[in-house]
């Protein structure tokens, strides 16, 4: 186990770095820089003082110098200065990053509880007009984009009530009744979508297991439906539910992206495209590895559940 | 006060427009939150570093001008010019000298005195003058201020321009949101992080690219102003949840600058309540032909090009409705120095729509492109969706007499730069004028060598006309010559001139005192703003 934990943590170690390159590289081509964008819409520019800010930013040097500062920065601890506000970027970061985890962790628990229980019930009561009902409602979510999901939400709530959630972030501290609105809402955006996979997984999984010799002998010992159900049967089946899990709350983090901006919750994901349309590189880099570890730290920590879900399952070193 | 004659033409004009919204009959409350609406973060709090509404509308409560349009009056002119920092103001030297008596009992909002050093070190600044201790990061109106040989400071509180020749025009970019006066006791590049001013309100917290919360400065100057206690300026991004938390009540006003007629109509319709004002933006729109390529050195082709475009389909399929037909200038009844819409309507490009497609095809015939041998090029715009609506529309025209064009759409990132260094053949631009001013549209657009003249038109007669212009005091004999370079420009070809946006503000009806003018920049102050709930 922890010769297969050190080969982990080099090989997460290893993505990371890839990323760290490719996020480096693929931000400088694109076209236009933050000094043009300082200056795209100035009446009077004065070359020198583009040059100027260009030198004071690290900009005209070669980018394999950019790059080693990075890391010696990230390194020291040092995220360095958001381009765009002048303020160090942890300090633009850090308020951001409770708010997007906080948002998938709700989100990821609607996922759960709605797709968990409703698959279970589905594959219990297979070709039944439940499952279809089910079914067709897991469809309904896959096909629904989570923002799409998240306008109709604000739409209805106008409509009905005449009422939207805070436009500002609200700490539980300071109103815990509009903090939970705050969240609920784009929570059961995201996560309904989420749980149509979940139930899906959790469908065809049960199905599997449910046909094994040893539920047929639980059923034929006269055990309780519940207790073969979930005491055997559910946790037999969670492998693949549990790496949907992880992976859904990976992609999350990353794809909050338009529910954050149509809840208007300041987070990581909404923050990042404007980071990039500002070319602000400290920023956007800081935040892309940002979401790269916690994939990275997600699909880990999966690979490390199933040991404990299927005490069968050892670790070896390859 | 000695002001720039031509008071009677002007007070002519305002004579037929509304002026103010406010109601006499209705006594100020004080007190209340106003909650405004943004729709990006701005990039600084530092006015002078920046060009985009989104930094004026909310660090405008922080300062103060010399002098500022009148919040109250609608429409901005040198007579709705009121005194702000400066107690008065008088033209010495025949014109030449600009004398501003300052106020006494002004504090900075970290206690320090103002005096006439800070106007000082304000306007060296951007002159950038050599004695300056720190730097504008960017210094996008330092042509603005090209006319001032120097300032000079007698005592604490008079502060004398000196110019290189008259210039009505100074006063009229003094009153501008974008003249605030900096503390000279704070680094300039400090700023642009923090908002420290005289203004009506203090910087209380930016939580950044999510809200920006100012308090009532109880030291202010102006006794018994503001009226609220605070402005919450929330940055909503996107544009449903904008109109939704607006709806709802959330919001008390809308963002000033972009609200397409269509929403408006429909956030109308959704809460009957809320007030709708039609208004300018001092945006026009206008197609621009780049006179460094050979093929527009032939005048018939670019003279082809304006002629296809049907004005009125513009405004009509381009804008949705929301334009008036205009020239160089603003026109009336938004403007001041625009031509009058019969002069306008004389000019090519103006007149009826078949019969300019019909000569638009002679000209390119006689300058060898036909059905055979179609004149192509590409039609560059920026890729924001009003920019590629207008140009959709373009291209289309230019398809009825037989030009094949193309749209390239353009990140906003690179969109000037690739303008400036004339990297285009055919453009849809849109240019926003700060003050509703011949000079701070003339020199910046259409003077040689000028970085944002995007076509490379120059013509030095024109060039002499502008300089006579900008020292006219005589503001008839000024307009009369404004209106002669306008039909010179365009007749030259220096903007293909389109129209001029409208603008509608929506706001709840206990909004007080929040008149729109017809430019953006310049009525942020919410000193004499309250709420009526």
């Amino acid at each position: 186990m922890p010769v297969y934990l050190f080969q982990r943590f080099i090989t997460a170690f290893l993505t990371l770095f890839g990323m760290s390159v490719v996020i480096f590289v693929l931000l400088r081509l694109v076209p236009g820089n933050i000094v043009d964008i300082l200056f795209s819409s100035a009446g009077f520019v004065n070359p020198a003082a583009k040059q100027e800010i260009a030198h004071e930013l690290g900009l005209d040097q070669p980018i394999p110098i950019q790059y080693g500062r990075w890391l010696r920065d990230i390194a020291r601890g040092d995220l360095g200065k958001s381009y765009r506000y002048d303020i160090p970027a942890w300090q633009v970061i850090k308020p951001r990053i409770p708010v997007t985890v906080e948002l998938a962790f709700f989100a990821l628990l609607v996922a759960v509880f709605l797709g968990v229980p409703i698959g279970v019930l589905s594959a219990v009561r297979q070709d039944t007009a439940t499952d279809y009902l089910l079914r067709t409602l897991s469809l309904a979510g896959l096909s629904m984009p989570s923002f799409w999901l998240g306008m109709v939400i604000i739409l209805f709530l106008v409509s009905w009530f005449g009422w939207i959630p805070s436009m500002t972030y609200v700490s539980p501290f300071e109103d815990f009744k509009a903090h939970v609105l705050q969240f609920l809402f784009p929570a059961l955006a995201v996560g309904y979508r989420s749980s149509a996979l979940i139930m899906r997984i959790t469908r065809s999984s049960m199905l599997d297991v449910l046909r094994e010799d040893y539920i047929r002998t639980a059923w034929a010992k006269g055990q309780r439906e519940w207790i073969v159900v979930f005491g055997h049967a559910l946790r037999n089946a969670m492998l693949p539910i549990v790496t949907v899990i992880g992976i859904e709350f990976a992609f999350m983090i990353g794809g909050l992206v338009v529910t954050e901006t149509v809840f208007n919750l300041p987070g990581v994901a909404r923050y990042l495209v404007d980071a990039i349309l500002w070319r602000d590189y400290p920023v956007v880099q800081n935040l892309v590895m940002f979401i790269a570890i916690v994939v990275v730290v997600a699909n880990l920590t999966v690979d490390l559940l199933y040991g404990w879900l299927d005490p069968r399952i050892r670790y070896r070193v390859r | 006060m000695n002001r720039p004659s031509g008071r009677l033409l002007v007070c002519a004009l305002l004579a037929v427009l509304p002026v103010s919204v406010a109601d006499p009959a209705e006594t100020p409350k004080p007190g209340g939150i106003l909650n405004a609406t943004l729709l990006e973060a701005p990039p600084s709090f530092s006015i002078h570093d920046e060009t985009t509404i989104s930094a004026v509308w909310p660090a405008m409560p922080c300062y103060n001008n010399l002098v500022l349009f009148d919040p109250l009056k609608k429409q901005e002119s040198l007579d709705t010019i009121i005194p702000e920092l400066a107690e008065k103001w008088t033209s010495q030297d025949g014109g030449k000298s600009l004398v501003f008596s300052l106020r006494k009992d002004v504090k900075w909002h970290d206690g320090q005195p103002f005096t006439s050093k800070d106007v000082k070190h304000t306007f060296d600044t951007i002159r950038e003058t050599p004695d300056i201790t720190s730097k504008l990061r960017v210094n996008p109106r330092k042509l603005w201020y090209e006319n001032v040989e120097s300032i000079e400071t007698p005592d604490a509180q008079t502060v004398v321009f000196r110019l290189k020749r008259p210039q009505p025009s100074l006063l009229l970019m003094l009153a501008s949101g974008y003249s605030p006066i900096y503390p000279a006791h704070v680094p300039v590049p400090e700023l642009r992080s923090k908002c420290l001013g005289t203004g009506p309100f203090k910087l209380k917290e930016y939580r950044q690219g999510e809200l920006i919360e100012m308090v009532k400065n109880p030291d202010y100057f102006v006794k018994g102003r503001p009226y609220l206690d605070g402005i919450r300026y929330t940055i909503i991004k996107d544009r449903g949840t904008r109109y939704s938390a607006l709806q709802t009540g959330r919001q008390d006003i809308a963002f000033i600058w972009e609200v397409a007629k269509t929403i408006a109509e429909t956030t109308k319709h959704a809460a009957p309540q809320l007030v709708l004002v039609e208004t300018s933006t001092n945006v026009n729109d206008h197609v621009i032909v780049n006179f460094r390529r050979p093929l527009f050195k032939d005048s018939r082709i670019w003279k082809a090009i304006n002629l296809a475009v049907d004005r009125k389909g513009y405004i009509q399929a381009g804008r949705q409705g929301a334009a008036i037909i205009g020239g160089i200038l603003l026109p009336r009844p938004y403007g001041v120095w625009g031509l009058p819409e019969d002069e306008q309507k004389k000019l090519p490009g103006f007149g009826d729509p078949v019969k300019q497609k019909a000569e638009a095809k002679k000209l390119l015939a006689e300058a060898g492109y036909g059905p055979s041998n179609p004149l192509k090029f590409a039609v560059s715009t920026r890729a924001i969706p009003t920019y590629v609506d207008i140009a959709s529309y373009i291209i289309d025209q230019l398809k009825q007499v037989g030009i094949e064009a193309t749209l390239e759409q353009v990140e906003t990132g690179v969109w000037h730069p690739k303008m400036s260094r004339g990297e285009f053949e055919v453009a849809l631009n849109l240019t926003g004028i700060g003050p509703d001013d011949p000079d701070a549209n003339f020199y910046e657009n259409f003077r040689c060598g000028s970085i944002r003249n995007y076509p490379d038109y120059c013509n030095p007669e024109v060039d002499s006309l502008i300089e006579k212009e900008s020292q006219t005091l005589d503001q008839k004999k000024r307009l009369a010559l404004v209106h002669e370079i306008d039909k010179r420009l365009q007749l030259e070809g220096a903007r293909l001139m389109l129209g001029w946006s409208k603008e509608y503000v929506l706001m709840w009806p206990y909004v007080k005192n929040l008149v729109p003018h017809q430019s953006i920049y310049n009525y942020g102050r919410m000193q004499e703003v309250w709420l009526n709930k």
